[in-house]
């Protein structure tokens, strides 16, 4: 039946898909044959598993272990074999209405057998592209390319599976279009140097910036928040036991200590072999241990960012970054968590090198200070505005660190005492903003500033201001989203009529080298008059 | 309107239509209603001893914990209506809402990406709307109910007409 009503449907796309011969019109393609297989690979081994157990179970009830004879034999071969048939079927349906195009400006994919579905997205509009390679797709020398529109649900256009240099050919082309770059006199090189050198891991024009060694990772997810719920765990099955007097069941125990090692493995897989590295295209960050992904986001996509330390890591002063990066979206699985890691852990070095590539031109002079006292700084060194004193019994600890640093191109927001946490969104980046204030805070006029970003794992927060500088902040604030957003990087960052060029060309990793020229890029008239940007002229009543 | 603590200075703020009131006093007196029969249902079938198994401090003890909310609830409403507040300025939106928990919104017309009006049958009867502003964050959570159906209209051409002018992508 399922067959029947493809037929009938297969013949327009048949045609359609068979008469290439407008030779204007980019060609259809067809991912790789062996994807369904790939990607159905679950259900077909759940298939034979209970197929499989059905039959020995089935077996072995009768005495001994006759094995089935003549007729039922034949049935149940019979079965098995329409079974995969139908199976087969089914996998060819998919992978023959799945095709997708490449345009100068979209990309458009046709799926479906009984529901067809067809679907277009511009390439100006791309958050990010990830390559993503299963275990088993990298066996096949398969790869999975996602692409990224800001509508935070699912990606836009999913071609899984493809050859892993098809996909690299694919990324690059549609970086290639989708950055608006005028056919460059070295564009005609660059693509197929992309394609030829795909199998390989660096690609021309790209440059390392930062990879974690193992040692690191494993130490890192050792360190983790996991380690210390894990010793909670222990000490209260220890409570337990001293106090019921009896050892705790070994049983209880099993799913406890499976979900302590899935978080672990979850943590060490993912960011296994970390690497950053940053070309025109954007940033490019791959990691994986069995599944590998590659992903990529161009310049001026990412929404904001929180650089965040887990309390034991301050024993070796890690930091991890995350990002929130529209085409992502929110989800709370260990998945996307691994995609909106910007790094796992670094050192306050390595933190400030890829602050670099994200926040190229941070808005202050000194970005190292400033960025370092937003890491782990106190108090109003580096220029942060803290909590006034009277919020000390909300936040004992923690106020002389909630705080707010403005610079000219994006907002700090620092908090956390054991969980220390800074972060950033760029004045250009910010969607909305909103005071809020409980019963409690009204009375000791105290406020907190939300600023609302794209969904993702930051949300940044300036907590327990006084409510008078809250309120300066908010106004400024608005008026900094509208004014920074006019002098924006556009949407397709290399089109050359538009704006001044992103730097990744020259590449300057250094923090310092960085900002300079970029600090006078960002303070035309318009800003001056537009805000007061700097904090000095905040008031300070509170000391 | 008096100007709150977190509200930003020299805003003129504008208040929702009456009418919004007496729609929230007619369906918290649903509510009410509701809430009341269904959980003073047990009291009474062990007054009349039908269930005197039920035991009465729960028989009692619920209709009066639900009356008490509600009529703290009712009470609030005049104020929250009151509380809430929007002003169109030059380039973005001010939102306010709330007594205890207040908030203050800002949201720069550029980063609209749709508004929505909606009207249920309550309000349909009343005249009234309920407008709410979509940004790229889920965030914002920008709804504002109880306009005036012609007045969220002229609201939605304007802010779209505001947003069109400004768009800033995302």
């Amino acid at each position: 039946m399922t067959a029947g009503a493809a037929r009938e449907q297969g013949e327009e796309p048949g045609t359609g898909g068979l008469d290439p011969v407008e030779q204007k019109e980019p060609e259809w393609k067809r991912v790789h044959p062996v994807s369904p297989l790939v990607r159905g690979w679950l259900a077909l081994a759940a298939l034979a598993y209970v197929a499989g157990r059905n039959q020995a179970e089935s077996w072995f009830a009768g005495d001994g272990m006759d094995l089935p004879t003549g007729s039922a034999l034949f049935w149940s071969v019979l079965a098995l074999g329409i079974a995969l048939l139908v199976v087969a079927g089914a996998f060819f349906l998919s992978w023959w209405f799945t095709r997708y195009q490449l345009s100068s400006d979209s990309i458009r994919v046709h799926s479906g057998v009984v529901v067809r579905r067809q679907r277009q997205a511009r390439l100006d509009r791309v958050q990010a592209i990830d390559i993503v390679q299963p275990l088993l797709a990298r066996i096949f020398g398969l790869a999975e390319l996602r692409f990224e529109v800001a509508d935070a649900g699912e990606s836009a256009v999913h071609l899984a599976f493809l050859r892993l240099p098809e996909a690299h050919r694919l990324r690059a082309r549609i970086l290639e279009d989708a950055s608006g770059a005028e056919a460059a006199p070295d564009d005609a090189a660059r693509s197929p140097g992309h394609s030829g050198d795909s199998g390989g891991d660096a690609v021309p024009g790209e440059r390392e910036v930062l990879a974690l060694s193992a040692g690191r990772v494993i130490a890192s997810v050792l360190l983790s928040g996991t380690t210390l719920l894990l010793l909670l765990a222990v000490a209260g099955v220890a409570v337990l036991t001293a106090v019921t007097g009896e050892a705790a069941s070994i049983a209880a125990m099993v799913p406890i200590i499976f979900g302590f090692g899935s978080a672990y493995w979850g943590l060490f897989s993912s960011g296994f072999n970390f690497r950053a590295s940053v070309s025109r295209e954007g940033i490019r960050i791959r990691s994986g241990l069995l599944d590998t992904r590659a992903q990529t986001v161009p310049p001026g996509r990412i929404q904001a960012l929180a650089i965040r330390q887990s309390p034991l890591w301050r024993i070796t002063g890690w930091y991890s970054i995350s990002v929130n990066v529209a085409g992502y979206g929110a989800g709370s699985s260990s998945e996307s968590s691994a995609r909106t890691r910007l790094l796992p852990a670094g050192t306050p070095e390595e933190v400030l090198r890829m602050l670099a590539l994200v926040l190229p031109d941070p808005g202050t002079s000194d970005p190292v200070t400033t960025f370092t006292a937003g890491m782990s700084g106190t108090g109003t060194d580096a220029g942060f505005t803290v909590s006034p004193r009277r919020a000390l019994w909300r936040s004992p600890l923690a106020w002389r660190r909630s705080g707010f640093l403005v610079t000219d191109t994006a907002l700090l927001a620092r908090r956390g005492y054991f969980r220390r946490s800074l972060e950033v969104i760029p004045h250009s980046r910010t969607q909305s903003l909103a005071l809020e204030q409980g019963p409690l805070q009204r009375w000791q006029r105290l406020a907190d500033l939300v600023l609302h970003s794209t969904p993702g794992p930051v949300s940044p927060r300036v907590v327990e201001m006084d409510a008078d500088t809250a309120r300066a902040l908010l106004d400024e604030q608005a008026l900094r989203a509208r004014t920074a957003r006019r002098r924006d990087l556009p949407e397709q960052w290399l089109r050359p009529a538009g704006g001044p060029q992103p730097a990744p060309d020259e590449p300057a990793p250094a923090v310092p080298s960085h900002t300079v020229p970029s600090h006078t890029v960002s303070e035309p008239a318009e800003s001056a008059s537009a805000a007061p940007v700097s904090q000095e002229e905040l008031p300070h009543d509170h000391r | 309107m008096p100007s709150e603590a977190i509200d930003p200075t020299a805003v003129q703020w504008q208040r929702v239509s009456p009418k919004y009131l007496r729609l929230r006093q007619l369906s918290w007196g649903i509510e009410t209603v509701i809430t009341l029969l269904v959980t003073g249902l047990p009291l009474v079938l062990r007054l009349t001893g039908i269930w005197p198994g039920y035991p009465a401090w729960l028989a009692w003890g619920l209709p009066v914990f639900f009356a008490v909310t509600l009529l703290w609830r009712g009470l609030l409403l005049p104020r929250q209506v009151r509380a809430i507040g929007y002003a169109e300025r030059h380039e973005d939106l001010l939102l306010r809402r709330g007594i205890f928990f207040q908030r203050t919104l800002v949201v720069p017309y550029g980063r609209m990406q749709y508004v929505d009006v909606a009207v249920g049958p309550l309000e349909r009867a009343f005249g009234l709307c309920t407008l709410k502003l979509h940004t790229a964050a889920p965030g914002t959570n920008a709804g504002l109910a109880g306009l005036p159906a012609e007045e969220g209209a002229r609201l939605r051409e304007h802010l779209s007409a505001r947003g069109e002018a400004q768009l800033a992508g995302l």
